[in-house]
């Protein structure tokens, strides 16, 4: 008895440290995969976006990493993204994160202007080939999905009441009435915008981001599994994750159409 | 069917009497609650220390995953940031700054920056415009780009009023605009959803019962598709989001916004 205890033991046992290599090991692929994923990203960028794309004007070697050159080259490509987006009748959005403010804009008129209480950017953008990254935010961002903690347009439902009878005026407005606001726009070339309300206003606004930023990294990280999966390389989308006051906030993502243009000067 | 076995059971050692084992039954009966005491003390510590053995097995599994958990969701992505990509160099090189090409290329750049400047600033023209914010129902109006009136306004509801044949939706329209018309002492034409969100008959469309008057204030403003900017009667819900569409201002702002503007001003929303 006590001898096939014992073995059911070792049996468990054995279960226990296989099941615990194998975790180990997935949990160590998975990281070096994840890794392996910006550097990725970054020679896809630099294959659509790099010097090689730039042959045609005969660029002086060396040029690319002379300051004088990057300063005008990136002036330059934030107002053509500025000028593509003025021609339309939309509202688009100007990130200058080197003046820290975020501007709604219309045709060229800023109608709404919001400076920008903290910001933290991937090291992609931050410290990748500063051509590369420029050519890249040369022409606006095209937002192709959102994720946000309220609503796009605040809809009411009422149906038309069949007589007098049955009207009902409306209710007046709860002007009062608060809600976090964090927010993430997903761009045409794979960078989000990600937006948090900067203060706490209300107990619990911390907790609500803090679940919001969960449940964005459970989807990334469930995503990145599938690849992993598949033994690819995991998609790395590059971020730029800005706080700024919740009106603010509220304003900018509500202003902004669903698939909205955004111009991003570092 | 369970009392007969108990009973066959209990009576068994009875029809089987023998001294012998009666003795060994006795004296375990002697020394039975000595011996009883000592095995369940012995075996409820036995199965306190196993209790707590699955309990440590349980929270360590639990600490496992938890920490599992928090490397994989944000130590991960932390490490996939300092692995990224090399930083890049930026150096002033003084012998490129010589270099004829390099001085072509700057000096395109420079060109263009000064074109795409030009060309964005003759999009902000000089003329009077209304900025109209639909999030905090306020307004703001421009005269040579200075600020000159700011104030509250009211604007759409989002409401979606569903009928059997059709849906209106009342909200205001964001983008650029234009007054198209300005109109002093004007009359409503009341709209056919205006009926039926009361639950009246709609009368035909030149029905004299469709023009109110006093409804829009002293001013209105055109827009587009029947949008405009007007006064209210209704001012105690200024602020708030609860027009057909249109933008609702106080009385004096009205006015000056009517002085102010002309037609082909720019009105923007957002």
């Amino acid at each position: 008895m006590e001898a096939e205890t014992r073995k059911k033991i070792s049996y468990l046992l054995i279960v226990f440290i296989i099941v615990i290599i194998v975790v180990i090991a997935s949990v160590v692929y998975y990281s070096l995969m994840e890794m392996r994923s910006p550097a990725k990203k970054m020679a896809e960028i630099s294959a659509k976006y790099g010097i090689a794309n730039y042959e045609k004007r005969k660029l002086p070697k060396n040029i690319i990493s002379d300051s004088t050159f990057l300063s005008l080259f990136k002036e330059d490509a934030y107002l053509q993204s500025r000028v593509l987006m003025a021609e339309t009748d939309s509202v688009y959005l100007t990130i200058n994160l080197s003046e820290r403010v975020i501007n709604i804009e219309i045709s060229g008129v800023v109608v709404h202007s919001t400076p920008i209480t903290e910001f933290e950017a991937s090291k992609l953008i931050t410290d990748g080939d500063k051509f590369t990254i420029t050519s890249l935010l040369s022409v606006p961002l095209t937002i192709v999905s959102d994720t946000s903690s309220i609503a796009k347009v605040p809809f009411i439902m009422k149906i038309a009441p069949k007589d007098t009878s049955e009207f009902k005026p409306d209710a007046i407005p709860d002007t009062a009435f608060y809600e976090p606001v964090n927010y993430i726009f997903e761009t045409d070339r794979g960078i989000k915008i990600i937006v948090y309300q900067s203060e706490e206003i209300k107990q619990g606004d911390s907790k609500d981001r803090f679940m919001f930023d969960l449940r964005h990294r459970l989807i990334n990280t469930l995503a990145a599994m599938k690849d992993i999966i598949e033994f690819k390389v995991p998609e790395y989308q590059p971020f730029i994750k800005i706080k700024i006051p919740s009106a603010d906030a509220k304003i900018i993502y509500r202003a902004i159409p669903k698939h909205g243009q955004i111009a991003v000067y570092l | 069917m369970e009392k007969e076995i108990d009973k066959n059971e209990v009576t068994q050692p009875e029809e089987d009497l023998n001294p012998g084992i009666d003795r060994t039954l006795n004296d375990n009966k002697n020394n039975g609650p000595e011996i009883n005491s000592t095995n369940t003390s012995g075996m409820k510590q036995k199965g306190s220390s196993n209790f707590l053995r699955y309990l440590l097995i349980v929270f360590i599994s639990l600490l496992t995953f938890v920490l599992l958990i928090v490397f994989v969701l944000y130590l991960v992505p932390g490490l996939q940031e300092i692995s990224s990509v090399s930083k890049s160099k930026i150096s002033g090189n003084n012998e490129l700054k010589r270099d004829a090409a390099y001085k072509n290329q700057i000096g395109l750049l420079s060109k263009d920056i000064q074109r795409l400047s030009r060309k964005y600033n003759t999009f902000t023209s000089g003329q009077s415009y209304i900025v109209i914010n639909t999030t905090d129902n306020k307004f703001s109006l421009y005269k040579n780009k200075v600020l000159v009136r700011e104030g509250i306004c009211s604007s759409g509801a989002n409401k979606i009023l569903q009928t059997k044949k059709k849906t209106y939706l009342f909200m205001t329209p964001k983008g650029k605009f234009s007054i198209t018309g300005k109109r002093k002492h004007p009359y409503w034409h009341r709209s056919d959803w205006d009926f039926i969100e009361q639950g009246l008959p709609v009368p035909p469309k030149d029905d004299p019962s469709r023009w109110e008057e006093g409804v829009l204030g002293d001013y209105a403003l055109d827009l587009v598709d029947g949008y405009m900017i007007h006064g209210t009667i209704y001012k105690r819900l200024m602020g708030m989001p609860v027009t057909h569409g249109c933008v609702r201002l106080l009385d004096e702002d009205l006015e000056v916004v009517f002085s102010t503007l002309n037609i082909g001003s720019k009105v923007f929303i957002f």
